[in-house]
């Protein structure tokens, strides 16, 4: 009997060590097993998918649009697909970029729309102070020229001044140099000139852009800006342009434009400013050719600011004013029209749900030197991926 | 699921262009580091504002660690090593892999306002972190990956 007892239990103690040396045999497997999974989780995420000893290729794709609703006192309410722009850049490799944006405008080409590339460019990098751009360049004036995603600038709208006096968005054809040093940014491109046969009085050279289409190339222009980022978020700097719009019709038709401009973001306050001016030579003999009065000196400024209220969803009260004139003076014996001479005040409000979509709403004041007002309520939805 | 996981990481990963491996970044971090790993329960997780549960870790012998984390910028991933001093403060950040246009990469100059950082209301964009000329989506992604890794910090122990 005692016999049994001892052989069942060192069969069971057998059985038991058996087991449990078993548990910890395979427990050490899946905790080897673990740890190699959580490694291999770990390069997945970091993204070292053996790209780093490979050529640095690759196309990227992002985009911005908005939609706007304007309702004036005295008039008709619209409403517009604004802009809807793809934006697609290609690294042939760490040296050489491509770069450009596809934009189609008021929604479609069949009802006054259009479809155009706002930029396209090839970058060649040579270092960060010095490197090459050649192509539809914007041109570096101002400050929405170069940045203009609806989510960057507080506003419904964006400002008149970078619309009539700095004719956004602005891109012609040529080559230039650009750089950054740290604290100083700079870019100097040579590009085709104006068209002073689409000059305007209300607009003045705004429609005279060419645009990389069949430009004509007669008469260059040189032009630049410098940036000073005294600190991260805020930038101090000035931009200037030079060239001839007469394309070969017997003047020159100069074309100097200048402005200064500061932008600063800091502790969710937000301020913006541009000043200003542009010279038009041979005004006389472009408005004879044109039938208009082409101001041959035109000018404006403003000034804008928010607070990004600490709330949890950004909501940021803003307010812009600006003062412009197409015609500050015209050519001898011509006659300014006082309508051209606008003052503009916006007020409102801009909420970011998340921080790529941005839904302004805003009161505008518009008053002429003529005496005439203009109020309207402005809805904008934007957005950028 | 898991494979699914894994696949999507892996589309993320296959995007990303490298700037430094992990390996070189880390070798600068120190020698003898430990890498731990950590399955943090979903309130914990939740909490942190991290999606997985699966947290990894180096931990230097002087009390310093340093994590890693991939996010999305605008439409492509970017990896980041941010590394945490024994106070619990941001001592390095680094940008591993940006697969952005180079316009929206982050200079040095802007990173460095990251350093001596902990997490509190200072470490945002409406706070002492001054926004990104003209590349706010970059700067976002960011402070929004340290706020995150200091949280997990904060959760971890030392």
């Amino acid at each position: 009997m005692l016999k049994r007892i001892v052989l069942i239990l060192l069969i069971a103690t057998t059985a038991s060590a058996q087991t449990s040396a078993d548990l910890e045999k395979r427990l050490d497997e899946m905790k080897r097993q673990i740890e190699i999974l959580t490694k291999e989780i770990e390069t997945l995420k970091a993204g070292e998918q053996q790209h780093a000893a490979q050529p640095e290729q690759g196309v990227s794709f992002g985009g911005y649009g908005e939609f706007a609703y304007e309702n004036p006192e005295h008039g008709t309410p619209s409403a517009d697909l604004v802009r809807g722009v793809l934006y697609t850049d290609y690294k042939f490799s760490d040296r050489v970029l491509f770069k450009s944006e596809l934009e189609v405008e008021h929604g479609t080409t069949e009802i006054g729309g259009s479809v155009s590339l706002e930029f396209a460019h090839l970058d060649y990098l040579l270092k960060p102070q010095a490197n090459i751009r050649a192509g539809l360049v914007l041109l570096p004036m101002g400050i929405i020229n170069e940045q203009h995603e609806p989510t960057t600038y507080l506003g419904a709208t964006r400002p008149e001044v970078e619309d009539r006096i700095l004719p956004t968005t602005w891109s012609e054809l040529g080559a230039g140099v650009f750089g950054d040093t740290g604290s100083i940014t700079y870019r100097g491109y040579v590009v085709t000139g104006l068209d002073s046969t689409r000059f305007s009085a209300e607009d003045s050279i705004h429609e005279g852009k060419q645009s990389g289409s069949e430009a004509l190339a007669h008469d260059l222009a040189i032009t630049g800006r410098v940036d000073w980022h005294p600190f991260e978020g805020t930038l101090v700097g000035a931009s200037v342009y030079n060239g001839g719009s007469g394309q070969g019709r017997g003047y020159k038709g100069t074309v100097t434009l200048a402005d200064v401009h500061a932008d600063a973001k800091f502790r969710g306050v937000s301020l913006r400013g541009v000043f200003a001016r542009g010279h038009i030579g041979d005004a006389a003999a472009i408005s004879a050719q044109n039938g208009q009065t082409i101001g041959s000196s035109t000018g404006g400024w403003y000034v804008e600011g928010g607070y990004d209220l600490p709330t949890r969803i950004a909501v940021t009260p803003y307010f812009r004013h600006e003062r412009l004139d197409t015609q500050r003076r015209v050519p001898l014996g011509l006659t300014r029209d006082p309508e051209n001479d606008r003052r503009i005040t916006s007020f409102g409000l801009a909420f970011k749900p998340i921080s790529q979509t941005v839904i302004k709403t805003e009161y505008e004041m518009i008053h002429t030197r003529a005496g005439n007002n203009a109020n309207q309520f402005n809805l904008a939805l934007g957005y950028i991926f | 699921m898991k494979k699914l996981l894994i696949v999507v990481l892996f589309a993320l990963a296959a995007h990303a262009r490298v700037i430094e491996t992990q390996e070189q970044a880390l070798a600068s971090v120190g020698k003898n580091l430990a890498r731990q790993t950590f399955f943090l329960t979903k309130e914990q997780a939740a909490a942190a504002g991290l999606e997985s549960q699966l947290v990894i870790r180096y931990a230097a012998p002087n009390g310093v660690y340093a994590y890693f984390d991939t996010h999305r910028v605008r439409t492509e991933p970017e990896t980041v090593m941010i590394v945490v001093d024994a106070s619990g403060a941001i001592s390095r950040i680094d940008i591993l892999s940006f697969s952005e246009p180079t316009d929206y990469f982050p200079k040095r100059r802007w990173l460095d306002q990251f350093l001596g950082r902990k997490l509190d209301n200072e470490l945002s964009l409406k706070g002492a972190i001054r926004p990104m000329s003209g590349a706010s989506l970059t700067g976002a992604a960011i402070v929004n990956a340290s706020r995150k890794i200091l949280a997990v910090h904060r959760l971890l122990p030392k």
